[in-house]
């Protein structure tokens, strides 16, 4: 006895943006929560320590915020104005930062008074950090010089007066104690070492430089200004290696993921981007509500911290691993792969005697009915609501199937005023899909045909037939369109290509329908 | 910490609130009688304005009101004549007013405490040098002739007026005093910046503290007069930012940690009044005037702790009388002898209305409509008594205190130059959001210039090659909405070179979404009239617009069928409004025969019966109906 066969649906290739891993990966956070603070946010810092908080620099003070904290569990405030560029050191006890009065400030994590005060600078301090040695800190400020500073006494270790404008940005070697970077408004990214009295590399950046950001190894360096970021190579004496435009606003902020597989970078125009650093391809886009100044990332990736202008901080976390669990959790709910194969990789003894027993054939409801000719209610089932919303290509095929066995009149005929709407409907929102034109209009033609009697006799109908020729009036009028481009393009592979050769002929590989 | 009080606070505590908060300016009646609204506005003049007239009465303008703005205002407690001997210096004036309260007490973001006269019209003297930070509260004591004034710098000042010197100072708090009250009795005096803290004023030793509110304590009220040892003496409190009242009781074991009753407000409290009571069976009436411009009235009989936050027996807002009404605010208000009347202080601090209103109270929201543009006119007609100017240079630039910038002299600006920040305009309007502005301009003047047409299109081109750049959905979906065939073409005109490659692939990313695919082929159009050499000039033109070309092929391909569709479709259709046509034609026409019945019924039903059968009756009810009528007739 020959089988059934099941109505076979077409696959048809998934349209739009292509999913990669890094998208999966970087679309893995939950929903943001969004913290109100009291001014822009300027710059996020997360701790090196467990459990990894952050301090969030906004107006005229720093909160530090758990990693999953909603609330600041610590904030320091004796800022007399606007203060910048709050730091961890690299244990996680102490906390820099500048102020807009120009002194910079030495905080214990765990107390609310400065610690040290380092008075010397004349302008606004918007750059602070540690030195790897812990002892010293180096400072960067508006009156175009930067400095450092011994942590135990509090005095003033060198100065260098080379940038000829703000100081904004700037980082220190985490492996040499001596090394450090800044950044500055006239445009270029100074690479200082402490054992001499001036810089040893100067990058021009093109730009008034907003944030750099050292690679792991200290090989490579990244400085963002304007709207470029581009990558030096330190060890090439800062030779330029890629200079990235994917922002249409200055880039205020930058960050690695924890592995250095990926540099973020965050502009004023709204974009989060995520960069491959193999091909410095953008491989993931994120949007925010406003222009973005500091961007933060945890310690494997584990949320992504975001302040913009709005003075709205944006805290993503990553969906943890009980929350994956559970959806394989209730994959797992069905009978394991082992039911299935019980049995099946026995070996028959020579003397065994075997019962064949035919293999149950699951088929779809349409598919059951299809088998016993029910062709009308097999295109009802088709066109259950689930089916005809969600999965538009099975009533299609089911349309095609019953097309070829010559029945889809039968299916067609005898339908009430509720069921040939609904099928109208189906007709009028799948036409113009270019997968389904072909089948469809068969269709709407048997329909005229089978009805043409009785139209006008229920004005639903009408309504629809009026609907329907109206799109396909556009379509014809679209496809006219479409047709004169083509001719156009026609001309013009014809122009590009001297050879005598069949235009698109080798790319026949996007076939649709 | 918050810190109210002060200009240069309060203009940095403005641009953190987002600039949507104005300053708290002081504004106070006189006690007992009524009759003066003392209002410091924001032009940092003090004006006095007389209740019963509603006219203003004394305007006083100190000569550092724009550096030194006045940051609080207390009138000096009712006196009579009697006191005659314990003041020698305002005798003369004691004489003239009777029960009158004429002494204003000023405090300023300066530092210095005014203490002006009504009977003299002018300034009776200064009290300097005791304050290092602006002063944030001033209170009279209710018998001596004292003053406490508190400040920025955490000092309470105890100046004797007779003298016109500090009697004592002390340090009050680690914060800045923010607000001050002397009990009715005068034995007691309460502090606070954000801890509250009771002094014993004979001895000048905290006797309690309360410790509760987060901000910045702003008002602080004794609710009784009864005396401390009796468990009876309570007190309410309010805070910046804060949308409750507290009601501390000071209790003889020294259990009073936590606030016994606490109101509720809708927003942090402006101006306070309230009826005091004296024993346990009166109840304590509360007016609050609140920072949105409402008023809340309360009533409550303090006999101990109360749980749950108590909300307003009446609230009253205002309205102007136009079509669609526009909330006055209310800045203060004071309960009258009764319980129902309030007189009010509305409109705004320049130029205040007051009114006294009955208020019904069994009503819990109440909202009364004035006409404020009228009645501010009818007060601008009237005479000033004794207004004093100063002269002003036409040359000279007026400061308004209050606007963030302008800072007390005390303040060095250590920031000499101008900084190019651009962190600072946080609300700023994105690109797209403006270059919608300008179309929707140039969209409502239809008789704009062609010049203004090519600039939006240069705007979209420059959108369209950022979106491009950045990838931006809003922003490429903005651009892409455009249905104007000339706008278009002129923003692929513009377009850079580098920019048309993107545009295609977007194009050919859009066009699979069909609801998109009609305006995009108008872009591909002008891109491919435009950039013809360009593209054609390309070595890998193919790769390049191989997807776009088989996308577009493989939709044509049904051109044929479909038209042939629309035939169809057009046939029957016209079919059918013929049909439609001669349905109504034949409802006329049976009418008609139906009217007169002396034909046979017969033969008429046998012509129109096939031609019933053939409709559905949700298409011609009528003749239905007219069917039915027609066979009720046999």
């Amino acid at each position: 006895m020959a089988s059934f066969k099941p109505t076979k649906i077409q696959v048809y290739p998934k349209l739009g943006e292509k999913v990669t891993q890094d998208t999966l990966y970087w679309k893995n956070y939950k929903a943001p929560v969004q913290i109100k603070e009291f001014g822009a946010v300027t710059s996020i810092d997360f701790s090196p320590v467990t459990p990894h908080n952050f301090a969030v620099t906004a107006f005229t003070r720093i909160h530090i915020y758990g990693p999953f904290s909603q609330e600041p569990v610590k904030s320091f405030t004796r800022f007399k104005d606007t203060a910048y560029c709050g730091r961890f050191r690299s244990d996680g006890q102490l906390l820099v930062a500048g102020c807009e009065d120009s002194v910079v400030r030495l905080f214990d994590v765990s107390g609310k008074v400065a610690l040290r005060l380092f008075k010397g600078h004349t302008k606004a301090v918007h750059l602070t950090d540690f030195t790897s040695d812990r002892y010293q800190i180096l400072t960067g400020s508006d009156d175009y010089t930067c400095r450092l500073w011994d942590i135990p006494n509090a005095t003033e270790l060198t100065t260098y007066t080379e940038h000829t404008d703000y100081i904004r940005c700037g980082v220190t070697s985490k492996l040499n104690r001596d090394l450090f970077i800044t950044g500055s408004y006239d445009h270029t990214v100074k690479l200082f070492d402490a054992r001499v009295e001036k810089s040893v590399i100067t990058m021009d950046h093109g730009q008034p430089v907003e944030s750099v950001l050292l690679y792991p190894s200290e090989g490579l360096l990244v400085s963002a200004g304007g709207r470029h970021v581009k990558v030096w190579d330190l060890l090439k004496g800062g030779q330029p290696l890629v200079s990235l435009k994917n922002h249409h606003k200055t880039v205020t902020s930058l960050a690695l993921s924890s592995n250095g597989q990926r540099l973020l970078s965050a502009s004023l125009d709204r974009h989060v981007k995520v960069y491959n650093t193999t091909n410095y391809k953008v491989v993931h886009n994120f949007d925010y509500a406003a222009s973005i100044l500091s961007l933060g990332l945890a310690p494997d990736d584990a949320s992504i911290v975001v302040g913009m202008t709005n003075s709205i901080l944006s805290i993503k976390h990553r969906k943890n691993q009980e929350d994956s669990k559970e959806i394989a959790g209730q994959q797992r709910r069905r009978p394991s792969y082992r039911v299935f194969v019980k049995g099946k990789n026995y070996v028959p003894k020579q003397d065994d005697y075997l019962v064949s027993k035919p293999v149950k054939e699951h088929l779809a409801k349409y598919d059951k009915q299809l088998q016993r000719f029910n062709v009308s209610k097999a295109l009802d089932t088709a066109l259950g609501t689930y089916i005809r919303f969600r999965k538009p290509e099975i009533t299609v095929a089911v349309i095609k199937e019953l097309d070829r066995r010559g029945t889809l009149k039968n299916a067609l005929a005898g339908r009430d005023e509720r069921g040939l709407s609904q099928l109208l409907n189906f007709i009028i929102g799948n036409l113009v899909d270019a997968r389904f034109t072909p089948v469809l209009v068969t269709a709407a033609e048997m329909i005229l045909d089978i009805y043409q009697s009785v139209i006008g006799q229920s004005p639903v109908v009408d309504r629809q037939l009026l609907r329907l020729q109206d799109l396909v009036k556009r379509e014809i009028e679209f496809q006219k369109d479409l047709l004169e481009v083509l001719g156009m393009l026609d001309t013009m592979f014809a122009s590009s290509l001297p050879r005598k050769e069949v235009p698109c002929s080798g790319i026949a590989t996007l076939d649709w329908v | 910490t918050k810190r109210v009080g002060g200009a240069g606070t309060n203009a940095s505590e403005m641009a953190a609130d987002g600039g949507s908060s104005s300053l708290q300016l002081p504004c106070v009646f006189s006690p007992k009688s009524r009759q003066f609204l003392a209002l410091c506005a924001q032009d940092g003049r003090l004006r006095i304005w007389n209740t019963d007239s509603k006219t203003l009465h004394q305007e006083y303008v100190p000569s550092a009101h724009l550096s030194a703005t006045c940051t609080c205002i207390a009138w000096g407690p009712c006196r009579t004549v009697k006191e005659g001997p314990q003041r020698k210096k305002r005798k003369s004036e004691a004489v003239q007013v009777e029960e009158k309260a004429d002494l204003l007490a000023m405090g300023t973001a300066a530092g210095t405490v005014l203490i002006y006269s009504t009977a003299k019209g002018a300034l009776h003297c200064t009290l300097d040098g005791a304050h290092s930070g602006g002063v944030n509260c001033v209170q009279w004591h209710p018998e001596e002739s004292l003053l406490y004034s508190g400040s920025d710098d955490t000092n309470i000042v105890e100046w004797d007026l007779q003298t016109g010197k500090t009697r004592s100072k002390w340090k009050a708090d680690h914060a800045a005093v923010t607000s001050l009250c002397v009990s009715p009795d005068g034995k007691l005096l309460l502090s606070a910046g954000h801890i509250i803290k009771m002094w014993d004023l004979d001895t000048k030793e905290v006797y309690r503290k309360f410790t509760g509110h987060s901000t910045a304590v702003t008002t602080l009220r004794f609710a009784t007069t009864r005396p401390p040892d009796s468990n009876g003496l309570y007190f309410l409190s309010g805070a910046a930012h804060d949308r409750l009242l507290s009601v501390w009781q000071v209790r003889e074991d020294g259990k009073d940690k936590n606030s016994v009753v606490s109101f509720t407000l809708t927003d942090e409290p402006q101006h306070i009044d309230l009826v005091t009571s004296n024993s346990k069976e009166e109840a304590v009436r509360l007016a609050v005037v609140c920072k949105d411009g409402q008023l809340h009235l309360f009533e409550h009989f303090l006999n101990g702790p109360c749980k749950k936050p108590l909300s307003p027996s009446c609230t009253v807002q205002m309205s102007d009388t136009k079509e669609s009404p526009i909330p006055i605010p209310l800045l203060a208000a004071v309960l009258g002898a009764d319980t129902r009347t309030v007189m009010l202080a509305y409109g705004s601090h320049l130029q205040p209305v007051m009114e006294k209103v009955e208020i019904n109270t069994a009503e819990r929201h109440v909202c009364l409509t004035r006409d404020v543009q009228t009645t501010l006119s009818l007060s601008m007609e009237t005479t000033v008594s004794k207004v004093k100017t100063p002269i002003v240079n036409a040359k000279s630039k007026v400061l308004v205190p209050g606007l963030p910038g302008h800072k007390a002299p005390l303040k060095g600006t250590s920031q000499g130059s101008e900084k190019r920040k651009k962190d600072t305009d946080t609300k700023e309007m994105s690109i797209a959001e403006r270059l919608g502005e300008i179309d929707l301009s140039t969209v409502s003047e239809k008789g704009a210039s062609k010049g203004t047409a090519s600039l939006t299109t240069d705007n979209f081109a420059v959108l369209l090659v950022q979106g491009l750049e950045s990838n931006d959905a809003s922003i490429l979906n903005k651009v892409f909405q455009t249905r104007k065939e000339m706008v278009i073409k002129k923003t692929v005109a513009r377009l850079p070179l580098s920019a048309v490659l993107p545009l295609v692939e977007e194009v050919t990313y859009t066009f699979v979404l069909s609801y998109r695919a009609a305006l995009m082929v108008r872009w591909l159009k002008a891109v491919l009239m435009h950039h013809t050499s360009y593209l054609a000039s390309l070595p890998d033109l193919v790769t390049q617009l191989g997807v776009l070309y088989h996308m577009i092929e493989s939709r044509v391909k049904m051109f044929h069928k479909l038209t042939k569709l629309d035939g169809k479709l057009y046939l029957l259709m016209t079919q059918v409004s013929a049909n439609i046509c001669s349905v109504v034609h034949s409802i006329i026409s049976f009418n008609l025969t139906s009217q007169e019945l002396s034909l046979s019924h017969k033969e008429r039903m046998s012509l129109s019966s096939p031609h019933f059968c053939s409709y559905t009756p949700g298409s011609c009810e009528a003749v239905k109906t007219q069917a039915e009528k027609f066979e009720c007739c046999f």
